[in-house]
């Protein structure tokens, strides 16, 4: 394996994760897409560091953030999610049209 | 009380009483009421305990502004002329709120009538006693600004309101005349103090053009204020107001102001013999003007309100003949017989309920026995009829014409006196002796009497509140020709010698012919009720019509005006509205067409935004 497929890998991975979040119309399937991305990045971050990068520690915390701050992502977005469906039982992007100019 | 503070406060006391019936009272028009007779009391009992105290020659000043080249100094002045003015404004204006009480007791706005009738008499007696030109054109301006209120009290009425904006407009028309009058005044004799303008080394320092124009542009405010030919059109208009205020109007305030204002700048203006010409040709003139108008007019206050401009023209005569003492003793006399007559004609009005002479004389007006006295005792002191006030105060303006005026001036106002006596018996025997058979019929005019009208409510005579002052006002239009010259040498004027019985001869003569004419034509037993005016139907039309003046100015000036603001008013909705308008409304079509991309859409947006940050990624990745 060298950096090549890992930087292949992560850019399908992110590819997938625009994807999802630009054709879904469900909630859920938007937010799995964001996910995707942000493990698209974590892969990236992991390769670069591995191959590149003097300093073993540095690519690994920021991956390990970029965990964190996902899990309060989801956290939080489940939640709107939920109130959103609660709210109007529909969780289609489509219905949510409030904030029209 | 020492001088300065006795007028103070009998200057400043009704001001006090305008300002608590209409801030305190409004609520409670009984005591704005009280408090503006108790100010016009006050202002009373102190105009006479200063004219007790006789006249003073150093006014009492003081300092204003002060510049290197310019003093301007306010104060009072008691010399003869304003003690005398001072207490006709006081007595008068006492008088008429007096009368008020009868007159407005029903009517909503009785408060802001009392406040605004004490603040006439407030602006009308700092304009009396003030010291400086400038100063006296600030009280001036607010003589104005009381009668358009006044005139225009009934403000519901459109009427009202159209002629109360008249007066208000032309009036200020020979007031711009008055202000460039007093710069020019001020450039030429570095001072506005009246004292020192009016001193003879003053006037003799005035190149002699420069006096004709100052003179010209000062009578232009005279002209306005006083009602005078060509600018006399707002005072019979005028008669919209309450009676009460007419009668204030045309005695001892408003238009005496314009009088006044000449005669203490009298040794200025007939300093140069072209202001003395064109005064005395305008004021007869407009006295013979206002009398053929007033012979043919059938509304008794129209009637009166034409006798005021023609007298106002007899007064200026005298002034302008050079005679201080008779212009400003007619203006004494005609103070108290017109206030008097306007008073009857008000009490005929609130009883009988129309303005028109031969529906007031119809209605029984004979059975009122004190306004009817007060209508012949007024009326014949009016017309001139010896030995009443009217007689010696006219009688020394026709000696004194005669002595200095062209001839052809004095046969015109030998034709006003004629005229005068003619109209005024006229109006008296229309009133007193009805004639069921006689030519007029009539008509029922709408009253210029807004408030409400309970016929059960009248007894056979008007309130005793409304006679007393009626009663009052009969004893000086008696006897007050007879005291003027002590009043005159008192006061310090240099009084003029009576002419011989022989000179008077003609005066009293047209006098008594213009009687025994309206006694044929109006007041015998079967009489035609047809003036000899009637005979000449072009000439009847003509007066009738006013001369065509109104007409005139509505044609002229009035389209002028109008055509003028049209294009300003174009220039304004199309022009400066347009293109404000314009920058708004561009503003409002462009936020339409960015409001389209905010169609709520998030996929859009993150599609957006994805496409945005690919195109930069590229073009970082090129550069």
């Amino acid at each position: 394996m060298n950096l090549h497929g890992f930087v292949l890998l992560s850019s399908l991975l992110f590819c997938m994760g625009i994807y999802a979040v630009l054709a879904r119309r469900n909630l859920i399937g938007m937010l799995i897409g964001v996910e995707l991305m942000l493990n698209a990045a974590s892969l990236s971050f992991m390769a670069f560091n591995r191959f590149t990068a003097p300093d073993p520690v540095i690519g690994q915390v920021v991956v390990l953030f970029v965990i964190g701050l996902a899990a309060a992502e989801a956290a939080i977005a489940l939640s709107i999610i939920l109130a959103v469906y609660r709210s109007r039982r529909s969780i289609d992007v489509e219905d949510v049209t409030e904030l029209v100019g | 009380m020492d001088t300065a503070t006795l007028t103070f406060v009998s200057t400043f006391a009704p001001l006090a009483a305008f300002a608590l019936g209409l801030v305190v009272f409004r609520r409670q028009p009984t005591l704005a009421a009280g408090v503006a007779l108790l100010g016009a009391l006050t202002s009373l009992v102190g105009t006479l305990l200063l004219y007790q105290r006789g006249p003073i020659p150093t006014p009492l000043l003081t300092r204003f502004v002060s510049t290197e080249s310019v003093e301007l100094s306010f104060g009072f002045v008691l010399d003869g002329p304003n003690l005398l003015m001072g207490v006709l404004v006081a007595a008068i204006a006492f008088l008429i709120q007096v009368y008020s009480l009868g007159y407005m007791a029903s009517d909503p706005g009785k408060a802001r009538y009392f406040s605004l009738l004490a603040f006439f008499t407030w602006s009308m007696l700092s304009f009396v006693y003030a010291a400086n030109l400038l100063q006296m054109f600030v009280f001036w301006e607010l003589v104005g600004l009381a009668s358009f209120l006044l005139i225009g009290f009934w403000y519901e009425k459109p009427s009202a309101v159209a002629a109360a904006k008249k007066a208000f407009v032309m009036t200020r028309i020979g007031d711009v005349g008055l202000f460039v009058g007093i710069v020019v005044l001020l450039q030429t004799t570095q001072t506005l103090d009246i004292s020192r303008i009016v001193a003879p080394n003053t006037i003799a320092s005035i190149p002699p053009d420069r006096l004709t124009l100052i003179g010209l542009l000062l009578f232009c405010g005279v002209v306005g204020k006083s009602a005078q030919f060509p600018l006399h059109t707002w005072l019979p208009d005028a008669m919209e107001g309450p009676t009460p205020v007419s009668a204030l109007l045309h005695s001892a305030t408003m238009v005496a102001a314009g009088v006044f204002l000449f005669a203490k700048f009298q040794p200025l203006l007939v300093a140069s013999t072209d202001v003395t010409t064109v005064v005395l040709a305008v004021a007869v003139f407009t006295a013979v003007l206002a009398s053929t108008i007033a012979m043919v007019s059938r509304d008794i206050k129209k009637v009166l309100a034409y006798s005021s401009i023609s007298q106002l023209g007899f007064m200026l005569v005298g002034l302008a003949a050079g005679s201080l003492y008779a212009g400003l003793f007619h203006l004494t006399t005609h103070a108290f017989f017109k206030a008097l007559l306007f008073l009857c004609a008000g009490s005929y009005i609130h009883h009988v309920g129309s303005n028109d002479m031969v529906a007031i004389g119809r209605a029984g007006a004979r059975s009122m026995r004190i306004t009817t006295l007060g209508l012949i005792v007024g009326g014949s002191a009016l017309a001139g009829i010896p030995p009443l006030a009217g007689f010696f105060s006219k009688e020394t303006i026709l000696a004194r014409l005669a002595d200095h005026g062209p001839p052809a001036l004095l046969a015109g106002a030998y034709l006003a006196a004629f005229l005068t006596a003619y109209y005024t018996f006229r109006m008296m025997f229309l009133v007193t002796r009805p004639n069921p058979n006689g030519k007029l019929q009539p008509e029922h005019t709408t009253a210029g009497h807004g408030h409400g009208h309970d016929d059960a409510a009248h007894g056979t005579d008007a309130p005793w509140v409304m006679l007393v002052p009626i009663l009052i006002l009969v004893v000086p239009s008696l006897a007050a020709g007879l005291f003027g010259d002590t009043i005159g040498a008192r006061l310090g004027f240099s009084v003029d010698a009576h002419p011989p019985v022989v000179e008077m001869l003609p005066a009293v003569g047209v006098t008594l012919f213009g009687v025994v004419l309206a006694w044929f034509e109006y007041g015998r037993t079967g009489a035609s009720q047809l003036g000899f005016v009637n005979k000449l139907p072009a000439l009847h039309r003509l007066f009738v019509h006013k001369w065509y003046l109104d007409d005139l100015y509505a044609r002229s000036f009035g389209l002028l005006v109008n055509a003028v603001s049209r294009v300003a008013h174009l220039f304004d909705t199309r022009g400066i509205d347009g293109f404000t308008d314009g920058i708004g409304r561009q503003t409002i079509a462009y936020g339409h067409v960015t409001a389209a991309a905010q169609a709520g859409r998030l996929q859009l947006y993150v599609g957006t935004a994805v496409l945005l940050m690919t195109a930069f990624c590229l073009f970082l990745a090129s550069a």
